[in-house]
């Protein structure tokens, strides 16, 4: 279908842990993210020819010094010829491996660095984080007057779906358990102790019948990555990731404007990744799925077609995505366990799929995955992003 | 558990971002008439107001009043972690509503008994002064039987 495949790859990954630092300003996170992932790749500074950071949502000094290139000044890097932001929201990471793979397979870009930062968890108050996603994203004009914020959200697509399907709140609890399992081998993760089905379906009611620990919540991270040609990779990297597909469909602002609360486009941008990857979802070694919150991890694997609709819950349930598990999910623990950083929240994602196809997850390392999918979506699901990386180039 | 409109504080809610292509809407509701769009090309309904018609792109779009009745697309009852304009309100009730009409829209639901609220449920538009500009259309059980006391 495309002539794209594999002709990008990602050679290189930096990243900060999540967590509350106050001492740490996003600069820092930006740029220690930035170095590593410049060490892992092992190119020279003087190859990355544009660098590409994506916004932060609550560092108003980073977001207001970003277009000065600051990046590139601190980083010596002599041989820059664009500083250009791509944000999309929670989506920023995989738009940003979209464009940078079109700028590399035109010849306009031969090595790009990727740096996410924010600090949304020292920052901003847990109500100023709670008021901050009651408007971001979020229609002024049509919902912002009626209260909602990123728990009805969830809400409102957990009810529907619930309805239709019959999921009950033990299986969505046992999304977040099954991520868990994962951020307990991820040192970079902030919540790390073992955590029950009955301790999520006992945590407090937030908006119904979504509870606390089926929330994300907000923390300070980073991270990076450099994407170059398949040519060079192949040159510097023992095991590059290789772009194999990319997929996405843009699908509504205002969430009450969304004719199927249960579906967000994962199944129209799920199509088009795997079929310029060359591959099926029966080929996927590691989901690394966008998980605010458990109704958006379900509704994905279902629409990428991993399983079929209503079978996801009962899934994450068997323990099928855990450690070991037949489909891998969310090895890093996700937004819901590793901690949601704003924008990086998928850019985590990206970042740990090309680490388990590059073969550098350590403790979590899927044995052998060849083939990794990572979802990514913006603002209030507004557009369903899909990609996928893989080891060898079907 | 209900809803008690005489005694709740909207003086700290949001007010609408209220666009000049919408006015007309905001008129409406505070003489207690939801108005819609329609496209005068494709006759399709629209909602929320546009400037154009997101159907098929024609420039001309008339408004006309909703029936007011409709169904609970989705709903959710916000119990804790509110935004902070919206705390004195809690409990309250966050839905997609669509109209028979055929649009959807944001809303909240009032008089309602939390037991059996329901998707699919037939609800009634009432509106709730904010104050003299705006009246903000909610919705109530269409069933008196299903209100909350």
């Amino acid at each position: 279908m495309s002539n794209t495949r594999g002709r990008t790859a990602i050679v290189g990954i930096g990243e900060v842990p999540t967590g509350r630092f106050a001492e740490r300003p996003a600069i820092q996170s930006a740029l220690e993210s930035a170095r590593q992932a410049i060490a892992d790749a092992g190119v020279r500074r003087e190859e990355i020819d544009f660098v590409m950071p994506t916004a932060t949502l609550y560092s108003f000094q980073f977001g207001n010094e970003l277009a000065t290139a600051r990046l590139v000044e601190e980083l010596g890097l002599p041989n820059v010829s664009s500083n250009c932001q791509v944000f999309s929201g929670g989506s920023s990471s995989t738009n940003a491996l979209r464009v940078a793979s079109a700028l590399l397979e035109t010849g306009r870009a031969r090595c790009i660095l990727f740096v996410h930062t924010d600090k949304l968890g020292t920052g901003v108050s847990a109500q100023g984080g709670i008021d901050l996603f009651s408007t971001a994203g979020i229609s002024a004009e049509w919902e912002v007057p009626f209260g909602q914020h990123y728990s009805t959200v969830a809400a409102l697509a957990t009810t529907r779906y619930k309805h239709e399907t019959g999921c009950t709140d033990e299986e969505m609890s046992a999304v977040c358990v099954s991520n868990r399992k994962w951020a307990e081998l991820n040192p970079n993760a902030f919540f790390r102790k073992p955590l029950t089905i009955e301790e999520v379906m006992s945590s407090k009611m937030l908006s119904t019948p979504l509870r606390a620990k089926h929330s994300n919540m907000l923390f300070d991270g980073g991270g990076a990555f450099i994407v170059t040609t398949a040519e060079r990779a192949r040159d510097i990297a023992p095991r590059p990731a290789y772009v194999l597909g990319e997929g996405g469909a843009v699908t509504h602002f205002a969430y009450s404007q969304e004719r199927d609360l249960t579906r967000f486009g994962w199944a129209d941008a799920g199509r088009q990744a795997f079929a310029e990857a060359g591959i099926g979802p029966k080929d996927i070694d590691v989901a690394e799925i966008y998980d605010s919150y458990p109704i958006y991890q379900i509704i994905a694997f279902e629409e990428l077609g991993i399983c079929g609709r209503g079978e996801a819950g009962k899934l994450f349930l068997r323990g099928e995505t855990w450690p070991g598990g037949r489909i891998p999910c969310t090895t890093d623990g996700g937004m819901l366990s590793k901690g949601h950083i704003g924008a990086g929240g998928s850019v985590s994602l990206l970042i740990e799929a090309a680490r388990q196809v590059m073969g550098k997850a350590g403790t979590r390392q899927v044995p052998g995955a060849r083939f990794a999918v990572e979802t990514a979506t913006g603002g209030t699901y507004f557009d369903a992003q899909v990609t996928i990386l893989g080891s060898e180039i079907p | 558990m209900n809803s008690d409109l005489s005694t709740a504080d909207l003086s700290g809610r949001p007010r609408p971002v209220v666009n000049s292509w919408a006015r007309p809407f905001w008129d409406g509701a505070r003489e207690g008439k939801l108005l819609i769009q329609r496209c005068v090309t494709c006759s399709q309904p629209v909602f929320y107001p546009r400037i154009a018609c997101p159907h098929c792109g024609a420039d001309e779009l008339a408004w006309e009043q909703a029936c007011g009745r409709g169904t609970v697309y989705s709903y959710t009852v916000v119990m804790n972690n509110a935004p902070s304009a919206f705390i004195p309100e809690v409990p309250y009730v966050v839905a997609v509503i669509r109209l028979e009409e055929g649009v959807q829209m944001l809303s909240n639901i009032i008089e309602y008994d939390a037991l059996r609220l329901t998707c699919d449920m037939p609800v009634e538009v009432v509106f709730r002064r904010l104050d003299d500009e705006f009246s903000l259309p909610v919705f109530r059980p269409a069933d008196p039987a299903a209100r909350g006391e």
